[in-house]
């Protein structure tokens, strides 16, 4: 039996690589059945519709009403195919609205309460669009730690958020990259300030707001307006949010789980390589499983426990020759390393 | 089978069969929530203590005093905030688990195992030392010390207070935390305890605030010696302005219920409390310790029958929040977790080189606002018409005095507290008109007890004041000087630089005061004080470098966080002529505020190069006496005065005394042990020029007209120096 800590992913993993994702991988035909009621019933295009699109389109898949739905429904397809016979699941985690995701995984959230909070909140963001997101790295391309140089983009930070009518933030801390979020003349201070890296950072992200600032205080009110504290559950597996705080079965108040999802981990910094190193430290899994869809968060997490040092990690060599010795690291978005965690 | 696996089969054993203790129903506030995560940090912590034994087998770890039988104080930290700084009793790894958990980001396993396992990167003492302790948790790091720590928790609890007057730059307690402070019931009988609990309540019951919580973890025994039955209750139920609560800790719910109340008690109150805490000892005092070896059979079965997890299992069954078996699954999914996370712990290094050790004896800088230093008014305004007599040479006490003045006009974070420093202004005067300068509470009068003195002066300074504590004779610090040498030095070394007690601790000292006091008054031994690393010993001869260095030391202890003794030569304090009646040479100029003797540099009066005389205090004055005389034969001399008694400025020293063809060390405290035992090693190892040494004798001093009798004269100084030349010895 080998243990593992689940990790699902956030906005920007389905991408046209992913068409198809879910009709092809989602086990549980009434449940998909479930999700796509919500959306029917609220005018929403259907998932089958957009996972079955014959092109995929920025416009319509990238919106957070479409995207956080598609997400979710892969990783929560994902998530029960693992299989369970061979691998203990330890611990949940997830990257920014990969956390709605984890909640479910965890039993916190039905799938279809989840699959309400995912959709309600990407519908929520899609409506206001504050502001938006871009990345960039602070680790070359050996992936080795560079505190000075990260501390140094984060007082740059802190310099242009400090301006008059610039706005921008450290949005979520995603291993060896830093994912900012501000207002416009925020965000294209930064792209002027920086250095350009590898033809494409810093990189915008379409059609992504201002998450995890205080500038979606907006939204995480009408999140929690819309959705009630009820919905909230005692997870059934440890849970690990985007603060590096440990949510325990049964010893976990679900009121206080509601308040944190739909208020800070909204306006706050989603520190995704804390989650990680906790997950790490305190859990020691044999493996990380990412869900679906995609496999682009499996860098964020290598990185994150390179800057951790896990197992002695200090390189993306290091990472290598982990993963050939002993894999540390599962990514259910491709297909060999899928087989080695799904039921056959 | 050892006592740990005897008590791990029992919870197995017992649980499974459903055959709890008995005890009483859960009531009380405890939330299910809360009761579930007291568990979870007691089967964590329980199981550290066995993964700690088996580590220590292995020759991975090397620390097995347990905090078995006292998960209790999971609860109490459940009644406590993060922010209300704990100074803990090395058995409460529950309170640490548990507080953990109310701070998000924390790895608590990995930490504990990485100091088990004394690796670099422990997070609380990087690997130095197995301690409880944590930056981000508000708790200083502990180890096996007897009741030492209680002092500072008294003075940290004192500075809650003062810091809603007098807010230091670097205030590090909020303004409604208290202070909770742990020990064993074996520990509340030793003198440093009982200092501190008089110390509290002696201030509380002038209605000073002092939010302090005592937690004594009584488990009835200290090693292998009983507490008497009823002893802690009966000493500590009825003592004035120390509120006695007392609850069981195998019981989460009574710990947690009357810990709440203790701590609400001291929150609103802002008075000191003593929470009476019963737990039992499980597995002995350490790893090594085997109970039965002294307690019968009998006596220790009967304690791990009643296991507090298995009265918690009991428990949270009663209140029906979890069955006998999800709580088993609990106990053995911690268990899981912490083997596998071990095995990835040991891996981690671990300190080798001394260098490396020795890395956090002196503790980081820190950045601390710039100022131009008081306004001309400000001054005007405090000095009053001391600053015309500043036209004037004056006394060495006088100096002090202005330069205590100044400094604590720029710093609003410098306070003095010592015994008459307040209202009579130290009995040679030193402090006097600095309480009506600067408020009681800034100058603060305080307990007869060193241990309390130098206790409040580590207690403010963990909370970002400056403290200059006065010990008012040096032979009174030897009672206390564990404040320094176990407590205050080793701060920054267990912590790796993250917990610092910076300040500078005045004592009156030395000998040559003719006729008054005998040895208490005049102690002449620092030999104490010099073997403690990290520690900065200066001792200057005149005013004007009293005044000088006096700044630089506040500088070492505001910038550099540096502890420092300032050691005033007593005899010196009065100290008006050099040579002859009338002459005024020992009477200086108060120095400019903004100039300072540079940390190690020494003093060179005169350029001879027959003979340098190194020396320092009362030496250096003598000395200087003796130099005009030995000029008169023909002998050109120069003195060194090295005013830094530790370390000891060798470099500059060797320079001072370059070109010279002798040395005489001219040292006033003792042959043995004295500042000239390491002189002399500095020279004989570096130069070749031929030394000699004055000290004085192994003795202590005496009273009346053989005052100086054991001590270097001027005339003993003329008498060595003319023998050098002579080739008599």
């Amino acid at each position: 039996m080998k243990t593992a800590v689940v990790v699902c992913p956030g906005r920007g993993t389905y991408n046209k690589t992913e068409l198809g994702y879910i009709s092809k991988f989602f086990p549980n035909a009434p449940l998909l059945e479930s999700f796509e009621a919500v959306r029917r019933k609220a005018n929403q295009t259907t998932l089958g519709e957009l996972d079955g699109a014959e092109r995929f389109s920025i416009a319509s898949h990238t919106r957070g009403d479409n995207a956080s739905a598609l997400i979710y429904a892969a990783t929560i397809g994902d998530f029960s195919s693992i299989d369970r016979e061979r691998i203990e699941i330890v611990a949940v985690t997830g990257n920014s609205m990969g956390w709605y995701s984890a909640l479910a995984c965890a039993g916190a959230l039905t799938p279809e309460d989840g699959f309400g909070v995912a959709n309600t909140m990407g519908a929520l963001m899609q409506e206001s669009l504050i502001g938006g997101q871009l990345v960039y790295p602070f680790v070359d391309d050996d992936w080795r730690p560079q505190p000075d140089r990260r501390a140094a983009l984060l007082a740059l930070v802190d310099s242009i958020g400090a301006r008059a009518d610039h706005d921008l933030h450290l949005s979520i801390d995603l291993g060896g990259m830093l994912v900012l979020a501000g207002n416009q003349a925020g965000l294209a201070a930064f792209d002027q300030a920086v250095e350009p890296l590898q033809q494409r950072f810093p990189m915008r992200l379409a059609n992504h707001a201002a998450f995890h600032t205080p500038l979606m205080a907006p939204v995480a009110a009408k999140g929690r307006a819309r959705l009630p504290a009820t919905l909230f559950n005692q997870p059934e597996l440890p849970l690990v949010d985007g603060r590096g705080a440990i949510w325990w079965p049964i010893g976990a108040d679900a009121e206080a789980l509601w308040s944190y999802t739909l208020d800070a981990q909204v306006t706050q910094t989603y520190d995704f390589t804390l989650a990680i190193t906790v997950a790490a430290r305190e859990f020691a899994p044999d493996l990380f499983i990412i869900t679906g869809p995609g496999a682009t968060l499996g860098g964020a997490v290598a990185q994150s426990l390179i800057l951790a040092g896990w197992r002695g990690m200090r390189s993306k060599e290091d990472f290598r020759a982990q993963q050939e010795s002993r894999p540390l690291l599962a990514s259910m978005g491709m297909p060999e390393q899928r087989n080695g965690v799904v039921v056959h | 089978m050892d006592r740990a696996s005897i008590v791990h089969d029992n919870f197995l054993r017992r649980v499974s069969a459903g055959d709890l203790p008995d005890g009483e129903l859960p009531s009380g506030p405890l939330s299910s929530e809360a009761a579930v995560s007291i568990f979870r940090s007691s089967c964590l912590s329980r199981s550290l203590d066995r993964k700690s034994r088996d580590m220590q087998a292995a020759g991975q770890g090397f620390y097995t005093i347990g905090s078995s039988g006292h998960e209790g104080m999971a609860a109490v930290a459940a009644a406590l905030r993060p922010t209300d700084m704990a100074f803990l009793h090395y058995r409460d790894a529950a309170f640490q688990i548990e507080r953990a958990a109310q701070v998000p980001g924390q790895s608590i396993l990995w930490d504990m195992l990485l100091s088990f396992a004394c690796s670099a990167e422990d997070p609380i003492s990087g690997g130095r030392h197995k301690v409880l302790g944590s930056k981000q948790l508000n708790i200083p790091p502990q180890t096996s010390t007897i009741a030492s720590h209680l002092p500072k928790a008294v003075g940290a609890a004192y500075s809650l207070g003062l810091a809603r007057r007098h807010s230091p730059e670097h205030k590090v307690l909020a303004n409604d935390a208290i202070i909770m402070c742990s020990f064993g019931d074996a520990s509340a009988n030793h003198s440093t305890a009982q200092g501190a609990f008089n110390t509290a309540q002696w201030t509380a019951y002038q209605s000073a605030p002092l939010p302090l919580l005592f937690v004594c973890e009584d488990n009835g025994i200290g090693i292998s010696t009983k507490t008497p039955k009823g002893w802690i209750a009966a000493t500590f139920s009825n003592r004035a302005e120390l509120k006695y609560f007392a609850a069981d800790g195998l019981d989460m719910y009574d710990a947690y219920r009357v810990a709440r109340e203790a701590a609400d008690y001291v929150r609103l109150r802002r008075k000191p409390a003593f929470l009476h805490l019963r737990t039992i000892r499980l597995y002995g005092h350490a790893g090594a310790d085997i109970p039965t070896t002294y307690m019968k059979r009998e006596e220790v079965e009967a304690e791990e029958a009643n296991d507090p997890l298995l009265h918690s299992v009991r428990l949270l069954s009663d209140a029906g929040i979890l069955t006998p078996a999800e709580a088993l699954s609990i106990y053995e999914e911690t268990f899981a977790r912490v083997e596998r996370v071990a095995i990835e712990a040991v891996k981690r290094p671990r300190l080798k080189t001394a260098s490396d050790v020795m890395s956090s004896i002196i503790p980081p800088p820190r950045v601390c606002a710039r100022s131009n230093g008081p306004t001309p008014q400000a001054r005007s305004l405090a000095f009053g018409g001391d600053l015309r007599a500043m036209e004037q040479p004056q006394i060495m006490s006088r100096l002090i005095n202005w330069a205590l003045t100044d400094l604590m006009l720029a710093h609003d974070e410098i306070v003095l507290m010592g015994e008459d420093v307040g209202r009579k202004g130290g009995v040679y005067g030193v402090t006097q008109k600095l309480s009506a300068r600067f408020g009681a509470a800034r100058v603060i009068d305080t307990i007869l007890d060193e241990q309390s003195i130098l206790g409040l002066g580590v207690g403010l300074a963990h909370n970002g004041f400056v403290p200059i504590p006065e010990i008012q004779f040096l032979a009174y610090l030897h009672n206390a000087e564990d404040q320094l040498r176990g407590e205050a030095a080793t701060l920054p070394f267990f912590s790796n630089g993250q917990f610092t007690n910076p300040m500078v601790v005045r004592v009156a000292g030395l000998g040559y005061q003719k006729g008054f006091g005998g040895h208490f008054h005049n102690d002449n031994s620092v030999a104490v004080l010099r073997d403690i690393p990290g520690l900065i010993v200066a001792c200057p001869s005149n005013g004007a470098d009293a005044a000088m260095m006096l700044r630089e030391c506040a500088r070492l202890a505001r910038e550099e966080q540096r502890l420092v003794v300032f050691l005033e030569p007593i005899a010196l304090y009065p100290m008006r002529d050099l040579h002859e009646t009338g002459d005024s040479g020992w009477m200086m100029h108060y120095p400019d505020p903004s100039e300072r003797i540079p940390f190690g540099k020494v003093g060179v009066h005169g350029d001879g190069d027959d003979l340098a005389i190194v020396t320092f205090g009362n030496g250096a004055y003598l000395s200087r006496q003796a130099q005009k005389r030995l000029a008169g034969s023909g002998i050109k001399a120069r003195v060194v005065d090295i005013r830094w008694l530790s370390p000891i400025p060798a470099d500059a020293l060797l320079e001072a005394i370059s070109g010279c063809r002798n040395i005489l060390v001219v040292d006033e405290t003792r042959r043995t042990g004295g500042i000239a035992e390491a002189l002399m090693a500095l020279f004989a190892e570096r130069t070749k020029t031929s030394t000699a040494r004055l000290t004085a004798e192994d003795s202590f001093i005496a009273t009346g007209p053989a005052y100086a009798a054991t001590m270097p004269s001027a005339d003993d100084i003329v008498r060595m120096a003319a023998n050098l030349f002579t080739g008599v010895s």
